[in-house]
């Protein structure tokens, strides 16, 4: 995104743990697992913040685990009826679409990331304009219990998406049924 | 970054009809004027009961004031609405109509209401015609892709509305979209 620099979000999501694998010994950087050891054994795992992984992933000093909302279990849901699974469960209800994908097995991952997000995309905008006609006063009730686990399941992105679609369809709402008689 | 969110990235509905007001429209003046310089052109001169030329927002100020009568554009009428209804709804691909019309078609039904004919009817039809056309920009939405999206005779208000998540939604998949591995090399270079 252009605003990426400024972007709290992008921020948070580099802030996001994954699991790595060592493939050497790396002496004098145990406190990056709670400090018990003095140095980094081969074959050790351990949680990193993405920022610090992608640099040891292109080193060639780690590799990594693929995070739980990608293991297959996750991916044959998805694939099965991307609308139908909480993603804020998996993610947390802060997380996000992972930004980046630039290495790993990603042919496959965005495959079914950008799949499940076109079709999730369109029942997101839907209900958001639902409710910016509703106007402040309605929402929730009668809505029906679909719509609501759904809503419910959305994550940090498509929050941020839910956002920007009510706020644009209330606006234009807004100036559909302003009237300028007597304003001059 | 001290402008709040809703701004940053797109303009707000009051600001189109502000745009909008630019266009010219034709209206019957009661009163007499000289031509007169404004900001952003001369105008008239007035003399009834010809025909005069000026923009919308100044009929829209002499109409106020009940100093004109506005004579509608060829296209806000029951006959041409109805057709372009007709068309919306029996084809897949947006109809063609100015494109700023839901601005002008807006005002001029707000405040002259009384210099057109049938403006019951008109409403109704431009209301059927949005609605027509905010669920195909809905399948839009559905071909959305990283790259590109052709929405043909889209109109202003109606790009306005969608281009906040539009834009977002298409930023979102370009990042899960996986980037060529000359973009991946050039990144790795600048670790």
């Amino acid at each position: 995104m252009d605003d990426d620099y400024y972007s709290i979000d992008a921020i948070l999501a580099e802030n996001q743990k994954i699991q790595c694998t060592f493939k050497v010994d790396i002496p004098d950087m145990g406190h990056l697992d709670g400090g018990k050891d003095r140095d980094i054994k081969k074959n050790s795992k351990i949680q990193l913040p993405l920022w610090i992984a992608y640099i040891l992933i292109y080193s060639d000093f780690a590799d990594f685990t693929i995070p739980t909302p990608f293991n297959a279990r996750v991916r044959n849901a998805l694939n099965a009826e991307a609308k139908s699974v909480r993603l804020s469960g998996l993610v947390g209800a802060g997380g996000l679409w992972p930004r980046r994908l630039d290495d790993a097995p990603a042919k496959e991952m965005s495959d079914i990331l950008t799949k499940t997000f076109r079709s999730r995309l369109v029942e997101v905008i839907d209900q958001a304009q639902h409710f910016a006609a509703l106007g402040p006063s309605g929402g929730g009730g009668q809505s029906g219990d679909m719509a609501l686990t759904f809503r419910e399941g959305l994550d940090g992105t498509e929050r941020e998406l839910f956002s920007l679609a009510q706020d644009s369809a209330k606006k234009t709402k807004q100036w559909y049924e302003s009237t300028e008689r007597g304003r001059r | 970054m001290a402008l709040p969110v809703a701004l940053r990235d797109t303009v707000s509905p009051p600001e189109l009809e502000l745009i909008a007001s630019e266009q010219l429209i034709e209206i019957v003046p009661l009163i007499a004027m000289e031509r007169t310089a404004f900001i952003s052109g001369a105008y008239g001169p007035l003399r009834p009961p010809a025909k005069s030329k000026v923009p919308i927002w100044m009929a829209m100020n002499l109409k106020l004031k009940r100093k004109c009568h506005i004579v509608a554009p060829e296209w806000l009428n029951v006959e041409f609405l109805q057709e372009r209804l007709t068309q919306e709804t029996t084809r897949t691909e947006f109809s063609q109509l100015p494109f700023r019309f839901s601005e002008i078609a807006k005002l001029l039904l707000d405040i002259a209401s009384d210099d057109i004919q049938n403006p019951d009817k008109i409403r109704y039809l431009l209301k059927d015609i949005r609605e027509a056309r905010q669920a195909k920009s809905r399948d839009g939405l559905q071909k959305i892709d990283h790259s590109e999206l052709s929405l043909p005779n889209l109109c202003s208000m109606e790009i306005n509305e969608i281009r906040p998540f539009f834009v977002k939604a298409m930023g979102v998949l370009t990042h899960l979209t996986r980037e060529s591995t000359a973009d991946n090399a050039a990144r790795f270079e600048n670790f």
